[in-house]
Parts: C-alpha cells; structure tokens; sequence
C-alpha cells in the first residue's frame, strides 16, 4: 500500500518536473542535469558486471552506441510515421510518452543481444585479458557503426526523420528521463539484492567455490554481462533521444574508461556508489568551468586525491539508501 | 549399489599420474577416509569427483548416474557438496549469506527477483530461515552478520562446511578438515562429523594426513600413494598392513632411526 502511495507520488512529482522544470532552469542546467542521468544508468548497470560479478569489463560505451544508434534508426526511419499517426489521434504529450519507451526497449534489447554475442567468448577470459577483450569489443563496435552509412557515418547522426520533416523526435523530458533511470537502476537493486543475486557475488568471491555449491557460473556471467548491456542500451538511447544527435565520437574507450571510473571511484559493488560518483564527476567539470584550464588539472587531482584516501572507493561495498525507499523497495534483509 | 562407484579412474596432467585405475565405493550414509602422503592424489580424487576436473579414463557413478566430466554445479545438484583444503568462504560475505548462496533453489536470479510478487517474499522468507537453521546447528548463528574472512580459523571451518550442507548433499566430500586446528578443535570436529552423519543421514568422505583422527572416526579407511590405492579395509587393518607402513615412513625408517 506505501510502496503504491509512493509511486503516485512519485509520478506526480515526475510530471511536475517535467512540465516546470524547463520553464525554471535554463537549457544549460538541463543539459547537465540530463547528461547526469545517463550517466547514472551507465555506471550502474556496469556496476552490475564489474563490482558485483568481479568481471573487469571497459567496453561499456560500445553497449551505449549500440542503444543510441539502433534507437535512433528507429525513430528516424519509422518511428517518426508512428508518432506523427499517434499525433493525430491523441494530445501530443500523450503521444509522445506512449513512443518514447519503444526506442529506449529497442536500443536496450539491441545491446543486449550484442552484450549476449560478445559476453559469450569474451567472458572465457579472466582478468586483465578480459578487460582487454571488451575494450577492443566496444572500438569494434563503434568503428563498425562508423562506417554504417545509413546511419550517418563520420558525419554523425541527426535525429530528422525525411519523411516527418516537422516533427522533434527528442525527448528531453527531465521527469521521463529520470523516471527511466530510476526504474532501471531499481531493477538491477532488486536482481543483486535477492538471495538469487548472490550468486553475481560469488562468482566475484571464488568462482571454484561457487561453482562447488552449485551456481551456474558461465551462465551467471553472461546474464549479468546482458543485463549490463541492456541498461547501457536505453541509457545510449536516453543519450540519443535527449541530444537529438549521436556520433560515434561520443562513444570511444574514453567513455568506457569514464564509467569505469564512476564505478570504482564509487566503490566496486555499491550501486548508491556508483550514483554518486556519476553525479559528482559529471556535474564536477561543469562547475569548474570558471577555473578555464584549472579545471582538468582539478579534475584529475580529485580522482587522485580520492583513490588515495578512500582506495575501496568512496562507499567500499555497503549500499546509502534511504530507509523509506528501502521499505518501498521490499528489500527483505537490507542491503549490506 | 553404492551410492558412489568409481572405477578405474585415471587422472593423468600431461606426463603426470595423479590418479592411477582408482577403484573405490561409498555406501550411503557411510564415513569413510581417504589418506595418503602428500601429492598421493587425494584431492585430485576430490576434483574429479566433483567436476573440477574430467576424468582421463575410467567411470565415475553417483547413485547409479555417470557423472564423470559433468561441470561442478551439476554435480552439486545431484548431490555432492565439497570442502577445500584451503578454505574457499565468500570472503566479503556475511556468515549468512556464504550459506544462503548455497541453498536449494537459491543460486539464481531472475525476473521474480525483479518483480518481488507476494510468493517471491514467502520463498525468501523460507530460505532465511533454512540459512540460520544451519548456522545455528553449527553453532554459528553469532556470527550469521559477520564478514566470512572475519571469523576465526576454526569456525571458518566450520561454516565451509555449514554452506556445503545447504545444497542438500547425500555425499559429502571434506578435504583436510582437521588441518590447521589445535588438539581440542579436532576433538571437538571429530564430534562434529559423527554427528552430521546422523542427522543429516549422509554419506562422509574425508581426506586427512593425521592418521590417528581418521583411525578413531571411519570405519572404512583407502590408502593411495602415487596416485594408487595401496591399501582399503577397517583402520585397524590398515594400520598394519606393511604397505601403508612403508609409504609413510619409507622402508629404510628403522635404520634410518
């Protein structure tokens, strides 16, 4: 009965945000404020497969391009007729929420399956030798999507669609967007925190003793590899649909080395770790713009600073939840 | 029929013998030894058995099942749990959750995980409970909160083989459970063992270089040197066949004495 208050309210409170917010804050703050909850779902669900399973993946943008760009074609090439019927027949806010999830499912479910292909031989690997597999994984990716001419190639890919020339097939709903991260974010909690996702976790404590006492220990890793790349699809589609404009630029092993970042400098296997850190060094270069060319210099003695003092990362493996959204989640017996 | 059947297993690792036309048999709810000098291949026994590694010839049945060269977690789920010699604990698991990870029915997620449905918070509930019954049979229930690799090396120990009998196991396999414990704590797991045979009504197979806790606690005891078995029969048998005598203290130990 909470739990249900609690998710009117916070619908609520979603379509507050998203008819006032654009009206409070300049598009700047917006842009950042977007870019944050990309961000989070990133780091989240590579948090899933780094911290929680113990498999050292730095592939994760490729999961991303692979979300934005099948996303993105699919607005591009027939979304824009099936919004611009829905248009017709319905108010256009209506319209637009119904499509918006169709793009973020399709470029999740198109990561995934490539997350599935990938994950399948990669995670034979152990090590430094996996990470270095999804690495070349995620440039291969990318460099393929580069050459894919339908899809802009070098050039980029605008989200205009040639047979709707009228019609915006961005989203940038902050409410909406946000209320995808949550969700997605709470579906990861509730897959580690059950007594079933144990088995994530011990597979990253000893995979010979984890396997002794009966899980699954390939199949857990490639699940835990999909479910990652799943999230890190709609968060590439979020990315897409909220810029108007991918390419592949946006996708290199910088930004795989950034949520990598996220993810450790939060603590391996802590989510509410992982948030935070994606929050504070994605706001982190924006704040500091003022100090012009100080900022990097900032920004990395952050990072440096941090791993010296907190090396576990800022929150080790215990989770910062509030206790109302804890009783919300049902979690059973508390996240360590 | 035996619960365990092996027959003639080799283990060969490249050039190397490990295991050498092993026959051997555990009846249910028997405690039986297996010892050896170093390197005699026991613990490769040990992984053969239970999937670590496949067999290079010969057969392996569990009740009545081929099981040789199965993986590890099926094995397990037909019914075999395992200690290690050097223990294997999640380490930056709580006592709980090492047990709760090894339950019945427990070590997978899925979509009811997501969705958490009225059955999926009665399933929890009954697999806690299961988890902390064990803990407390062992003794262990004060430490059910604590971090494995916090707890001292006996009840770790201990719990190793708490979280082996979560999986419901008819056969269990304990390699070196003595080692490292001072005189009391083997006293006090030789209780132990005898009792978890019967109220559990397993089958026990243990590995031990100590040779008198293994005489006072089975009542059937195989010798293996260089990967061959040497001797089987009752410990007191065993203990004077010239064989076993020879492989633990050489031929030459008299003169050399």
């Amino acid at each position: 009965m909470r739990a249900r208050l609690l998710l009117v309210a916070g619908l609520a409170l979603l379509v507050a945000a998203d008819l006032a917010l654009p009206r409070l804050l300049n598009p700047y703050y917006l842009t950042i404020l977007t870019r944050i909850g990309v961000a989070v779902l990133a780091a989240a669900s590579l948090q899933l497969v780094n911290g929680f399973t113990g498999q050292f993946s730095i592939g994760h943008a490729g999961f991303m391009a692979v979300g934005a760009y099948v996303s993105a074609a699919l607005s591009v090439y027939a979304g824009a007729d099936w919004l611009a019927g829905l248009s017709g027949a319905l108010p256009a806010p209506l319209a637009r929420g119904l499509y918006f999830p169709l793009p973020l499912l399709a470029g999740g479910a198109a990561a995934a399956l490539a997350g599935f292909v990938v994950g399948i031989p990669a995670l034979r690997l152990r090590g430094d030798y996996l990470a270095i597999a999804t690495l070349g994984f995620g440039e291969i990716i990318r460099i393929a999507i580069l050459n894919v001419d339908s899809v802009g190639g070098a050039r980029g890919f605008s989200l205009a669609s040639p047979s709707q020339p009228g019609l915006d097939l961005r989203y940038e709903g902050l409410g909406a967007i946000y209320a995808v991260v949550a969700l997605s974010v709470g579906v990861i909690a509730r897959l580690v925190y059950a007594t079933g996702g144990l088995a994530f976790r011990a597979v990253r404590e000893d995979e010979i003793a984890a396997e002794a006492v009966g899980v699954a220990t390939t199949r857990v890793k490639v699940e835990a590899f999909v479910v990652s790349s799943f999230f890190a699809g709609v968060a590439g589609a979020l990315f897409a649909h909220s810029e108007g404009y991918v390419h592949t630029n946006s996708f290199s092993f910088i930004r795989s080395f950034e949520v990598v970042v996220f993810v450790v400098l939060g603590g391996l296997g802590s989510i509410s770790g992982a948030i935070l850190a994606a929050t504070v060094l994605t706001a982190a270069p924006e704040l500091l713009r003022g100090l012009g060319e100080w900022r990097m210099i900032l920004y990395s003695l952050l990072l440096i600073v941090t791993m010296l003092l907190r090396p576990q990362g800022l929150l080790g493996q215990r989770e910062l939840v509030p206790s109302w959204l804890r009783r919300a989640a049902r979690e059973p017996h508390g996240a360590p | 029929m035996a619960l365990l059947e092996v027959t003639k297993l080799t283990v060969r690792f490249g050039g190397l013998t490990a295991v050498s036309q092993l026959d051997f048999e555990v009846d249910a709810g028997a405690l039986v030894a297996l010892i050896g000098p170093n390197g005699a291949g026991k613990t490769t026994a040990f992984n053969v058995i239970t999937g670590v590694y496949a067999p290079t010839e010969g057969s392996l049945r569990f009740d009545g099942h081929e099981i040789g060269g199965e993986s590890p977690h099926h094995i397990c789920a037909r019914g075999v749990a395992r200690t290690f010699q050097n223990i294997r604990l999640f380490r930056a698991l709580t006592a709980l959750d090492n047990i709760r990870t090894a339950l019945v029915g427990a070590n997978r997620s899925g979509l009811r995980d997501v969705v958490r449905g009225p059955g999926w918070r009665r399933h929890e509930r009954t697999l806690d409970e299961r988890a902390r019954g064990l803990l407390a049979r062992l003794g262990l229930e004060r430490h059910a909160e604590a971090r494995a690799d916090s707890l001292p090396y006996g009840e770790q120990r201990r719990l190793e083989i708490a979280r082996a009998l979560a999986s419901d196991p008819r056969l269990l396999l304990l390699d070196e459970p003595a080692a490292g414990l001072n005189p009391s704590e083997k006293d006090a797991l030789c209780a132990l063992v005898g009792r978890l045979r019967e109220e559990f009504g397993i089958a026990i197979v243990l590995i031990d270089h100590d040779v008198g806790f293994v005489m006072e606690l089975c009542e059937r005891v195989t010798v293996l040197d260089h990967g061959e078995k040497i001797a089987e029969g009752p410990p007191d048998t065993v203990r004077r066949d010239p064989k076993v005598i020879e492989a633990y203290l050489g031929v030459d130990a008299g003169a050399a004495a």
